[in-house]
Parts: structure tokens; sequence; C-alpha cells
């Protein structure tokens, strides 16, 4: 009797899970199999297979629908925000995590801060900020260089956070030794830590890599032209203001070109995502 | 030896960050208390100072009370699901074995994919010719609709009043939940083995054991969970901005795409940054409130 109220409540919890399951996964699907139909097909059997897979919906929307241009701006701005954050971001958690000097936890705090405040409190001044600041005859406002530089800027708290947790596992022995051998404090940061915080560095670029390449919300006050849009603003502009809705396909095929480097990188790394994630949610 | 030079190297490596950090946000939260004390339109380059009309326009103005009211429903019905449902996963897909993992993996899919795909994918499985719950509907006795002389429904979800927010609602707690699945994967993780064993043996069963053992046990993973809920509820963007633009007739409204309006289309950046001010300041101030409320946890423990 027991034994089969305990494996009938299994089977719930199953059934439970293989619904919920299914709900995650069901809408990504169909997103993959629309994005390979073609544009009768869609209307006619969206739950169907498609008949034959149209790849040309990816070459329309890779190139009629101009998503190869937003990719590469993507792709620039963010290698280039990496290129800058990681650098920078070591460098003051390394300061954070081994050189104490009177106000540094305060300094530490304000970074932390950061990661409290919402993009939106700073939305207007900082719109007003990008416009002001000029090199030479051209503001920042709607370049790809102002937008890599707010991105690093709002990007360090939590890059600072991991970095500096991760500078303080490491083994004071070892970088007092390095100083012993006659080795100065730049030289032990770059011969010695920087290479032992290799794991650290890769995770928080990937963990930055995903947000960057997704961000959507300040682009889309920062970049308001055709010629600077980053993937996420090309695809929703598509969409929202063009309406491209008269090949669903490459519109699909678009969601997916969005989509899979995140899927691909997120699925090499998941175990330290999911790492990075928990201690940034927990302790943070 | 060792202090060589220490100053000088711990100016230079935190300069960098220092500098970026401190023009492009710790300068503008400064700048927005001082925004929200004037009345600008930005292009004039007049700004004057009115103190704090910005903000007692804001508490006479219907369409905020709308729009956080919103906000309270996206917390309560999404927040209310998303604990419920990532608990009861959580709980399901206890354990280290492969399959879990890999699960655990999948959903957490949708919220490391980009809002505007999330949004753009869900607006089409609404879409009333295309859509999933279309058809959906259609499987499952909406079969009339095909009846000689019947209208054919045509009426998108999104755009009508009474479901456009209960639809945005589904679509964020598809995005969020995978997140608080692995915050309380994690926290059933650490209740240490014994105290699980133990509960078994002494015959605790079932609901029983998971309402006296695993809720108390996890209830500091649950108060970081409502204190996530309450951030992400009350700065949602992207997901209404992109699906409803806060309509139909302003059904979905929420604080921050009113405020993206009053700035970036209304020019009106006081205003504007006062909301920005006052979004802050509920947040902070709901957060307060629920870390007080859950302070002591059912089992006796003070946190």
């Amino acid at each position: 009797m027991k034994r089969a109220m305990d494996s009938g409540k299994k089977a719930l919890t199953t059934l439970g899970l293989i619904v919920f399951t299914l709900a995650v996964v069901v809408p990504l699907l169909w997103m993959t199999l629309t994005s390979l139909k073609s544009g009768p097909e869609i209307f006619a059997s969206p739950w169907g297979l498609p008949a034959k897979i149209h790849w040309e919906n990816f070459s329309h929307a890779w190139q009629t629908a101009g998503i190869a241009h937003f990719f590469i701006n993507s792709l620039i701005v963010t290698t280039a925000t990496l290129a800058i954050l990681i650098p920078v971001g070591a460098m003051a958690a390394y300061i954070f995590a081994r050189y104490p000097f009177p106000g540094s936890k305060f300094l530490f705090g304000t970074f932390l801060g950061g990661m409290m405040f919402p993009q939106f409190l700073t939305i207007v001044p900082l719109f007003f900020l990008m416009n002001s600041l000029r090199i030479g005859a051209f503001s920042l406002y709607d370049t790809k260089l102002g937008l890599t530089v707010v991105y690093v800027a709002y990007s360090l708290p939590f890059t600072v956070f991991v970095l500096t947790g991760f500078f303080q596992t490491l083994p004071k022995e070892l970088d007092e030794a390095a100083m012993i051998d006659g080795a100065g404090h730049s030289k032990v940061f770059w011969r010695v830590m920087l290479p032992l915080a290799k794991p650290g560095l890769i995770v928080v670029g990937i963990f930055n890599g995903i947000g960057l390449w997704n961000e959507y919300s300040l682009a889309l006050v920062l970049i308001p032209s055709e010629e600077n849009r980053t993937l996420p603003l090309g695809i929703a502009n598509l969409v929202m203001v063009e309406h491209y809705q008269s090949d669903w396909g490459a519109l699909f095929a678009g969601l997916v070109i969005v989509m899979l480097p995140v899927l691909i990188a997120y699925w090499i790394f998941r175990e330290k995502i999911h790492e990075t994630m928990l201690a940034g949610a927990i302790k943070g | 030896m060792r202090n060589r030079g220490r100053t000088a190297f711990i100016v230079t490596y935190l300069a960098p960050a220092a500098l970026l950090y401190g023009v492009f946000v710790i300068w503008p939260v400064l700048q927005a208390i001082g925004f929200s004390l004037f009345k600008w339109s930005g292009l004039s380059s007049k700004k004057t100072f009115v103190g704090l009309d910005n903000f007692k326009q804001l508490f006479h103005d219907s369409v905020f009370w709308e729009a956080l009211l919103h906000n309270a429903w996206i917390f309560v019905f999404g927040g209310g699901a998303i604990l419920i449902v990532g608990i009861a996963v959580a709980h399901g897909t206890q354990g280290e074995g492969r399959l879990t993992k890999v699960l655990r993996s999948v959903y957490l899919f949708p919220n490391i994919m980009s809002l505007v795909v999330v949004a753009i994918l869900w607006e089409f499985v609404y879409d009333p010719h295309i859509g999933l719950v279309t058809s959906l509907t259609n499987l499952f006795g909406g079969s009339h609709a095909s009846a000689p002389g019947a209208v054919v429904q045509n009426t998108s979800i999104l755009g009508n009043p009474a479901k456009a927010l209960p639809a945005v609602i589904i679509t964020f707690v598809w995005f969020s939940v995978g997140f608080y699945i692995m915050l309380f994967s994690a926290g059933i993780r650490q209740i240490p083995q014994e105290v699980a064993e133990a509960s078994k043996l002494d015959g605790a069963e079932g609901l029983f054991r998971f309402r006296k053992i695993t809720l108390p046990l996890l209830w500091s993973v649950g108060r970081i969970s409502v204190i996530y809920l309450v951030i992400n509820t009350l700065n949602v963007f992207a997901l209404v901005f992109l699906m409803t633009q806060g309509g139909p007739d302003r059904k979905t409204e929420v604080m921050l795409t009113y405020l993206y309006e009053q700035a970036f289309v209304n020019s009106d950046y006081g205003a504007a940054t006062a909301l920005a001010m006052a979004n802050f300041v509920i947040v902070m101030a709901v957060s307060g409130v629920v870390l007080r409320l859950t302070r002591k946890d059912p089992s006796g423990a003070v946190q």
C-alpha cells in the first residue's frame, strides 16, 4: 500500500518535470524549426516538421535583412569591452585583494554598490554625458567606442567582485617569494599572479561576454543610428519598426543567429557559469 | 624592500577602474539627484529649478500609479509562480545524476538568452496566425472556430487589454525561473545529509518533511530569491517595451517603460529622472521591508 503510494508520488513528480521541461524547451525548438521552414509552411503547419530544410532563410537573414552588419558590430563592441574590462578589472581586484590601504574597504564597497544601482537610475544623465563628452569634433554618443566605454564601466562591479575573491584564494607565499627574488610589484602581477588567475579571468570573460552580447537597454538609448546598431538592437528594429514579417523564415533565422553563440558558450562553460552566478547571487 | 613604490603601484593600478567607474557610474548617479529637481526639456539647455515639483507631479500622475500597480502584479503573480515552480522543480531534480544535472542546465537556457530574442519569440508564440497558443487552443476543442458561419477568432493575445499583462507575466516567468531553480537547488544541496536522513528515519514523510525540514532550511535562499524578485519585477523593461510597448491602452505599462517614454519620447527629463529616483527608492524600501519581515525563520533560528 505504502509502496504503491510512493511510486504514485514518484510518477507524479516525473510527470510534472516532463511537463515543465517541455514548457521550457518547446518554444526554443519551435523557433529553431520555424527558422528552417518556408513561409507558407509556417502558416499551414506551425507544429509540423519542415518538408525540406530551408537553409536559405539564414542567408536571407544574414545578407538581405542586414544581420551580418549588426553581428559584426556586436562582435566589435563585445570584444573591445572584454579587452579593456579584463585587465582594468583584474588590476583593481588585485589591489583590493592584496594591497590594503586606508579607505580601501570603503572604495571596494563603492564598487560593489554598483551591482545594486538599476541602470535606469543613471540613464538620463548618462545620455547627456555621452552627448557632451567629445573626442575632437565628435561626441561619444552613437559611437561604438562610447558604448564600449559605458559597457566597461557597468561591468566593472561584478568583475572586480569576482576577481577579488579569486585573487584572495591564491597563496600569499607565491607573490612574497617573487618579491624576495627582486621582482617589482608590477612584475609580480603580470608574470606571476595574472597567469595563475587565468581560470578566473576566463569565467569572468565568458560571463560578461554573454551579458554584453545580449545587452539591449543601454544600447537602445546610446545608439540611435543603423550604422552602429548591435545585434539585439538590429533584430528588435527589424521586427518592431520595419515590420520585417514579409520573410518569416529569415526573421526566425535571425533570432537563432542571436541566440546560438550564447547557447554554445553557455553549454561549454555551464558548470563554471553556475558557480559564478551562485557566488554573485548569494554572497553579493 | 616590500614597500618600495607601494603607493605609486596602488594608485596606478586602481586609477583606470576608478576613473571609468567614477565618470560613467558614480557621477551620473549624483547628477540624477540634481536632474530630478529641475524642469528641463534638454534641447533648450534652459533648466529651471523647481525643487520637489517633479516628485509632486509624479504622485499626482495616474499613469505612474497604474504602472506601479502593474509592476506589483508582476511581482505577486509572476514572483509567486516563480517561487512555487522554482522550489518544486529544485525539489524534484535533487541529486547529482547525469540527467538531473543536464536538466538543471537546460532550465537556465531562457535566462542566458537575450531578452530581445525572448520577447520576439513570445510575440510569435502569442501570434494569432502562426502562434503556438492559438494552435494549442484549437487542438483542445477550439474547433468550433471552423464551424460554418463562425467568425474565426483572430484577435491577438497581446492586443487584448485583459490578456496582455498575464501574457507578459507568463513570458517573464518562462525567462526567469531557471535562475531561481538554480538558487533553490544550491539551497537544497546545502541541507546536511544527516538532517535529511534523520528526518526520514523519524518517519517524517512527503509534504510534512518538505514543510518541516526542507522549507525552513531553504529560508535564507528564499529570502535572497524574494529580494531578487523585488529588484527584477520592479525593474522590468525590455520584455514589456518589446512585446507591448506598454499597450494596449497602457494596460501593460510599467515604471521603466513610462520612464523611457517621459525621457526619450516626451523629452521631459526632469520628470523621467524623478521617476528613476522614485523607482530606486521603492526597490530599496520594499527590499528593506522584505528583509525585516523574513528576519526570523519559522524554525526559530535567527538569521
